[in-house]
């Protein structure tokens, strides 16, 4: 039984994301419970991806194919398990703001945000505040992650945190921040609960803000 | 006395692609646009393309070979750029290389304190002062974003803060078609009407697509406008290997040369003839951490390869030297920022700008700027080549001092020393001098160098009645941007 767990745990850390869907399905078939299959295969991989890559033994990329074999592993169970099973590290709206397109470095987030276990919504680039406050009315998320790489578009993080206050939904979330430009006394400025210089550092910092 | 089929080579030179790999990368780049084409926002630009014959399928556009060719025949092999006056300054064209600044960095460091603070329009000012005395550096980017000033038309200040600080020919970004309209009325202002900008430009537009290969929104709107106006733009790619590119070089530099061609291709349909500057940034993706590198290895070799398909399609190239990551003037900023200088002139790049960036381009740094000057004088001391000829065979003279004398009183040294290189800020004195003159670093000797030019260097002002015209223009263009917030707010 354990030798399926740590297999399910190696082809995770590998990235191989259909192995990984398989040996989920092999495992439940075995009889084995989907919270256990849940915490000592798929989080037991993860946490291992997530130490080395903090060592600098692993790669963006390579963090970025394990998460998308912990999601291929997650399809599988996500139906089989009870409501309060299901691990979230929090809800987490994400988007690029108004008259920005980059998004390499918020698919980067959404995707590592992804791996550590968290919802993520992503809005795309170009994002209104209205859209980021119709998003946060919807879906009830913990977080609202904003990206911006241009020091013209950066004033828009300042307009959408405005915008949910306005909408008096300021109280119930946490505002992140990230760009390029963006830095630390900037993210103080414009009312944001933190900043986060780089995609990996975004989710150790949206975990301590839980 | 006869020699014939005499072959010098006259100054030093790098290759990295054979000419048969240059025909491979071409012709992997005619499959690319064939097969995956480009994606163009604009339906205005996509009706041109479509209309020559590309094959249009909602906003993509795959591109036969045949207009990629006509298009690198049809486009101008050079682009010469004028001073302010209207003085020849530029000619991009071969491998004759010019170093600029770079453009558009949110922060600065402060040339007092040392400080790193947001840009202000006084920075973009003060850097074009400086690069107007530096003598190896021969154009402007704005080294800064004013952030002191209204930001939607800060593209206007800068560039109206460059052209009244250096004569020397400017690169310029304008955030929007409208702003770039203003920017070209300030610049027929200075040249004194369309046609004498035309005819002697003194900028260009800078701008590029959107890795991976696409044609966007903004840029096309610029395009439609710069091509037919019939003036100069540098539209280059700005891709990470790894992230918005192939990881692999080759295929970045395929990308890139797809990119590029495209662009020049839609150039050339909204205006045959109009001048291109080609080329651009294959910077890097360093996978540590998702974030970008100004001085990868890769980012240098694929850099030069890219040169090398430029004079391969004899168009005129952009590139880089003298940038860094290092978040100061430090050891690592002046090794990543030679490095670059040389191997920019080695591989010919034309117009060859960034030289100051620091802290991948984030931060403008003036000691960078003035050191990398003095590393551009070296390398262009070592560019000048091996000279073979009788006097500097000097046998006559060998021989008149003969074995155990000394050179330095010949006639000979005297007519040719001064041939030689005199360094300004390296330093080349004894132990004690140096203690002496308070054992200063390269950097403190660049940042001093940096104060001096600025607290004593005063460019030749403009008129005055273009001076005013050109604040007019500004002024014109905030009342549009206070209506337009009134009306919002209305």
């Amino acid at each position: 039984m354990a030798d399926i767990l740590q297999k399910m745990a190696s082809s995770l850390y590998a990235g191989e994301d259909e192995e990984v869907a398989e040996l989920v399905q092999q495992a439940l078939d075995q009889g084995m419970s989907p919270a256990e299959i849940l915490s000592s295969g798929l989080i037991a991989g993860m946490d291992e991806v997530g130490k080395d890559f903090k060592a600098g033994d692993l790669f963006v990329p390579e963090v970025l194919v394990a998460a998308r074999a912990m999601s291929a592993g997650m399809g599988v169970l996500r139906p089989l398990l009870a409501a309060g099973e299901v691990p979230s590290a929090g809800k987490y709206v994400i988007g690029t703001v108004k008259g920005d397109l980059h998004d390499i470095g918020k698919n980067l987030v959404k995707m590592m945000l992804e791996g550590a276990g968290f919802e993520t919504v992503d809005l795309g680039t170009d994002v209104e505040p209205a859209a980021f406050v119709d998003a946060v009315r919807e879906h009830r998320p913990n977080f609202v992650g904003m990206s911006a790489l241009l020091t013209t578009t950066m004033v828009n993080m300042k307009t959408t945190i405005e915008a949910l206050e306005e909408a008096g939904l300021r109280e119930g979330i946490k505002i992140m921040v990230g760009g390029a430009p963006v830095t630390d006394p900037f993210a103080r400025e414009i009312g944001a609960d933190a900043y986060a210089p780089d995609a990996a550092s975004a989710v150790d910092v949206a975990r301590s803000l839980r | 006395m006869i020699s014939s089929s005499y072959v010098a080579q006259v100054t030093p030179g790098m290759r990295v692609l054979s000419d048969e790999q240059k025909v491979q990368v071409h012709q992997a780049t005619l499959e690319l646009l064939r097969r995956t084409g480009v994606r163009v926002v604009v339906p205005d630009v996509r009706d041109l393309l479509a209309k020559a014959g590309c094959w249009v399928d909602g906003d993509r556009v795959r591109i036969p070979a045949h207009l990629v060719e006509w298009a690198i025949r049809t486009a101008p092999h050079g682009v010469s750029l004028c001073d302010r006056n209207g003085n020849p300054a530029m000619f991009l064209e071969g491998r004759k290389g010019y170093y600029g600044t770079g453009s558009d960095t949110p922060y600065v460091l402060d040339a007092y304190t040392g400080e790193r603070r947001q840009a202000v329009l006084a920075d973009v000012a003060n850097v074009a002062r400086l690069v107007d005395a530096l003598p190896h550096i021969d154009f402007i980017m704005c080294m800064g974003i004013a952030s002191d000033v209204t930001e939607s038309i800060s593209d206007l200040r800068h560039f109206e803060a460059m052209v009244s600080n250096t004569v020397k020919p400017i690169i310029y970004t304008a955030w929007s078609r409208q702003n770039l309209e203003d920017i070209v009325a300030m610049a027929e202002a200075v040249a004194g009407g369309a046609e004498p900008l035309r005819r002697s430009p003194f900028c260009a537009l800078y701008s590029e697509p959107i890795s991976p290969l696409t044609h966007a929104k903004e840029s096309c709107e610029k395009l439609l406008y710069i091509a037919a106006k019939g003036l100069p733009v540098v539209y280059t790619p700005g891709m990470m290997i790894g992230g918005s590119a192939p990881v692999t070089v080759a295929g970045a530099l395929v990308q890139a040369n797809a990119e590029q061609l495209s662009g020049l291709l839609i150039c050339q349909l909204i205006r045959e003839g109009t001048p291109v500057v080609c080329g651009g940034g294959i910077l890097f993706m360093d996978m540590a951490k998702g974030l970008i590198s100004y001085a990868a290895p890769e980012f240098m070799l694929a850099t030069v390869a890219l040169q090398e398909m430029c004079h391969f399609y004899a168009l005129p190239s952009f590139s880089f030297a003298g940038c860094s990551d290092a978040k100061m003037f430090d050891q690592q900023a002046a090794a990543e920022g030679a490095l670059w200088v040389l191997l920019t002139a080695l591989s010919g790049g034309n117009l060859i700008h960034d030289v100051g960036y620091i802290e991948s381009g984030l931060t403008a740094s003036y000691e960078m700027l003035v050191s990398m000057d003095e590393i551009a004088g070296l390398v262009k001391r070592l560019m000048q080549g091996v000279e073979i000829t009788e006097e500097t065979l000097a046998l006559d003279v060998i021989d008149h001092v003969g074995p155990g004398g000394h050179f330095l009183e010949e006639k000979h040294t005297l007519r040719h020393f001064r041939d030689n290189w005199f360094p300004k800020l390296l330093d080349r004195r004894n132990l004690p001098e140096w203690e002496a003159k308070g054992r200063l670093t390269l950097g403190d000797r660049a940042a001093a160098r940096a104060r001096e030019i600025l607290e004593s260097h005063e460019p030749p002002l403009l008129d005055e009645a273009v001076a005013d015209r050109l604040a007019s223009i500004v002024q014109r263009a905030e009342e549009r941007v206070r209506q337009a917030e009134n009306q919002s707010s209305g």
